[in-house]
């Protein structure tokens, strides 16, 4: 093997760069076509697309693991992690007085806040792995899994069921979500009214669906009767979902757990956030498309075995395989920009020294005092959400391991104007020990207050303080005929987190995790950035999976 | 998982490479998998796995490789690379003492992050360049016994030992018969499943 390939790992080195003070390494080649700060998902994505586009990448992450604000973190460290100080980090090194460049400092925001914490953390604190995204999931025929399956970077990533399906909460009790018309045959708590309205909703989008796709496969077979009219398609969903005779519990079902509506659709109060028929059956397309994908996934959604942290692990290392290179507990301190301060050329690192690159893309939580002008969206209403973390002491649902709970708006209080959702992971991924149960909360708010009550109100409706000794609290689960034991709440974190979009220009500054269940929205978000920097180039192209190096025929990825 | 080959029960296993820039762990590979050496070969890129299969007895391992790509370089390996090995290979370049002395912190890290039954093997590579070895095959020796590892000195150039570090792992592992994982997920492929056929007459 050549030398000239070497360099020390995480070791200081001269190489004429100048003193070092410290441990950072010094990075060669100094030069890249694109330079990513921080390795959240859409980061990740974003460098193995650069790479398989064929750009030389640098990658770099102030923290010693990958994931930014998409981490899987340990249970130790989630509080730190929460109260990260805004202060930048100081170069160790006196920075040379640049002769052609204008030094920008960035700052890293204050992304999360009101940090609410109750009950003791179980030991050992280590085998409890937190989601800063949760609750999210894929579904089996999500885009994310597209993507991983087109970069190679299903390879590296294990992925368990949410095989306990969905339920509703609605006045008080628990309901399994009929979100097949299988489900609908086998539900016993459904009147058979109900079942003959929902049956035949489904049946309708259904055939609406399937006519959809055959007209965009130009094999137009006269199915035009099937489908829906264009202007219901254009209605808000809930008025065709009333026009075809649904019932409020069965209109909260579609709209709430099958569509993923946030906001109220049916409120008095004049609402932005009205999602239309056209969107909801896209979203029950995905939905219906989801179950079945892979033979050995149970249900819509899958989870990755090790957290959501794995996802930009893997799409850093389809980067890696394509050349990108990857340095992390580096923090970049300043962005450096041409005389005119029309271009950013580089970014300093906290080792003093510069890197120059035509594209530089940074995670949400840096920010430069440049931000003004280019996130007017920004200094306006952030958007929010508030997230709650819990680990209990069994199942919700009696002989389910992973399960998502839907509440609909004003399902715990009048006040509720967006809906909750709750994701339970159980121990048969590797996020908690045998016994214990994870769940994940969020509704997005602009009242924090509102926000932060609605979470803790469903955590009250669903789980029993520790600290009940003689009373039972109990729970209906209307799929059972005996009252259940409610779980045991041993630990839960309420925090608040701000949520900004992607922005292109100068500075492409990515998606924070949003709301929302699912990554279409920002996936969504991080094809655009990519477009707009290299318009002509395929995103991630099928193929672009490295080759399978592999001597054995008899092998199949 | 096991799968019958023939009457054969193959046995897979997730083999990582360990160790710096520049010691020859693609190296060491291609020579195993393709029989291959490339002079001047760059950085690690392209390649993500291999797959190679040995026979051992009349049992069967599959092993599939994982190079690091290059994200060792900067000490930036992601703990996935880690996860699941059932073997792993810490290179060492003979010529380069600090390349040992990095050799043995790779080995520090698996063991915080592996788990304690991964076979870890020491491999002392271009053990053709004998004129300018800096690493005493007795020191590493003495290394590896006191840490709970096997070690040799391979040359890819030469293909000295190579397949005997392979060949030596798959019969540690054999001998161990550790149980799979049973907790493993599910991976995701591009095959459709048969129920494709049945689901498309369901609807959500």
């Amino acid at each position: 093997m050549a030398e000239a390939g070497a360099d020390s790992s995480n070791a200081a080195v001269d190489g004429g760069g100048g003193s070092v003070q410290n441990d950072y390494p010094t990075i060669d080649p100094t030069s890249f076509d694109v330079v990513l700060c921080g390795t959240g998902l859409p980061e990740s994505v974003l460098a193995a697309a650069c790479a398989a586009a064929g750009k030389t990448v640098l990658h770099v992450d102030p923290s010693p693991f990958y994931g930014s604000l998409y981490s899987s973190i340990q249970l130790s460290s989630l509080a730190s992690f929460l109260s990260r100080e805004a202060t930048p980090p100081t170069s160790t090194v006196a920075a040379a007085a640049s002769d052609w460049h204008t030094v920008v400092d960035l700052h890293r925001r204050i992304v999360y806040s009101e940090v609410e914490t109750s009950g003791a953390a179980p030991e050992p604190a280590r085998r409890f792995t937190i989601d800063l995204v949760g609750p999210r999931v894929l579904y089996c025929a999500d885009e994310a899994v597209d993507l991983l399956l087109r970069s190679g970077g299903s390879h590296h990533v294990e992925f368990k069921s949410v095989e306990g399906g969905s339920l509703l909460y609605w006045e008080g009790c628990l309901y399994p979500v009929p979100d097949s018309r299988q489900a609908i045959f086998k539900d016993t708590t459904l009147k058979l009214k109900e079942k003959n309205i929902l049956f035949r909703f489904f049946k309708l989008v259904q055939a609406h669906i399937a006519a959809a796709s055959a007209s965009a496969d130009e094999t137009g077979q006269g199915d035009a009767p099937a489908r829906i009219l264009e202007e219901d398609l254009d209605l808000p969903f809930v008025e065709f979902l009333k026009k075809q005779g649904l019932p409020p519990k069965m209109r909260a079902v579609v709209l709430y757990a099958i569509a993923m509506a946030d906001y109220n659709q049916d409120g008095a109060d004049p609402c932005e956030k009205l999602i239309t028929t056209r969107e909801g059956i896209d979203t029950i397309a995905l939905y219906s498309s989801s179950i079945g994908r892979f033979a050995n996934a149970e249900g819509t959604f899958i989870y990755p075995m090790y957290g959501h942290g794995e996802l930009p692990q893997a799409f850093c290392r389809c980067a890696a395989v394509k050349g990108a290179i990857y340095v992390l507990r580096m923090p970049v301190v300043a962005l450096l920009m041409d005389e005119e301060k029309k271009h950013f050329v580089g970014a300093r690192l906290v080792s003093g020294q510069d890197i120059l690159c035509q594209q530089l893309i940074i995670d949400p939580s840096y920010k430069t005092i440049l931000d003004v002008p280019f996130d007017g969206s920004d200094s306006h209403f952030p958007r929010k959400v508030v997230r709650g973390v819990c680990i209990i002491s069994k199942s919700v649902k009696q002989g389910s391991s992973n399960v998502l709970v839907i509440f609909p708006p004003k399902s715990l209080e009048e006040q509720q104007v967006t809906a909750v959702r709750l994701l339970q992971l159980s121990s048969n991924l590797a996020v908690c020990p045998p016994g214990m149960f994870m769940s994940y909360l969020s509704t997005p708010c602009t009242d924090v207050s509102v926000g932060k009550q609605c979470i803790k109100k469903a955590i009250d409706a669903l789980y029993s303080p520790q600290a009940s000794d003689g009373s039972e609290d109990h729970l209906e689960t209307a799929s059972e005929s005996t009252e259940d034991v409610k779980p045991t709440l041993i630990w839960s974190c309420v925090y608040v987190q701000e949520i900004t979009q992607g922005t292109a220009g100068p500075l492409l500054s990515c998606p924070m995790p949003d709301e929302y269940l699912d990554y279409r929205n920002i996936l969504g978000s991080t094809k655009k950035l990519f477009a707009s920097i290299y318009a002509d180039e395929e995103f991630l192209p099928k193929k672009s999976a490295p080759v399978y190096a592999n001597d054995d025929s008899d092998s199949a990825e | 998982m096991a799968a019958t080959a023939g009457g054969n029960k193959i046995r897979n296993a997730k083999l990582v490479l360990l160790g710096d820039v520049g010691a020859g762990k693609s190296s060491l590979v291609l020579r195993f998998v393709k029989g291959q050496f490339v002079e001047f070969q760059e950085s690690t890129i392209g390649a993500a796995f291999f797959s190679q299969t040995l026979a051992v007895n009349d049992e069967t391992v599959k092993f599939e490789i994982w190079d690091t790509a290059g994200q060792e370089r900067y000490h930036s390996l992601a703990p996935m690379y880690y996860r699941g090995a059932a073997a792993a290979i810490v290179v060492y370049d003979i010529t380069n003492a600090a390349s040992f002395t990095r050799a043995k912190k790779w080995v520090q890290e698996l063991q915080a992050q592996g788990n304690s039954n991964t076979i870890v093997a020491l491999a002392g590579n271009k053990a053709d360049l004998l004129d300018t070895r800096q690493v005493s095959a007795d020191e590493a020796k003495a290394y590896a016994q006191e840490n709970g590892l096997f070690f040799m000195e391979t040359s890819a150039k030469t293909a000295t030992n190579v397949n005997d570090v392979f060949y030596e792992i798959a019969k540690k592992l054999l001998q161990g018969q550790q149980v799979q994982n049973p907790q493993g997920g599910m991976v995701l492929n591009q095959r459709p499943p048969e129920r494709m056929v049945s689901s498309s007459s369901c609807c959500a």
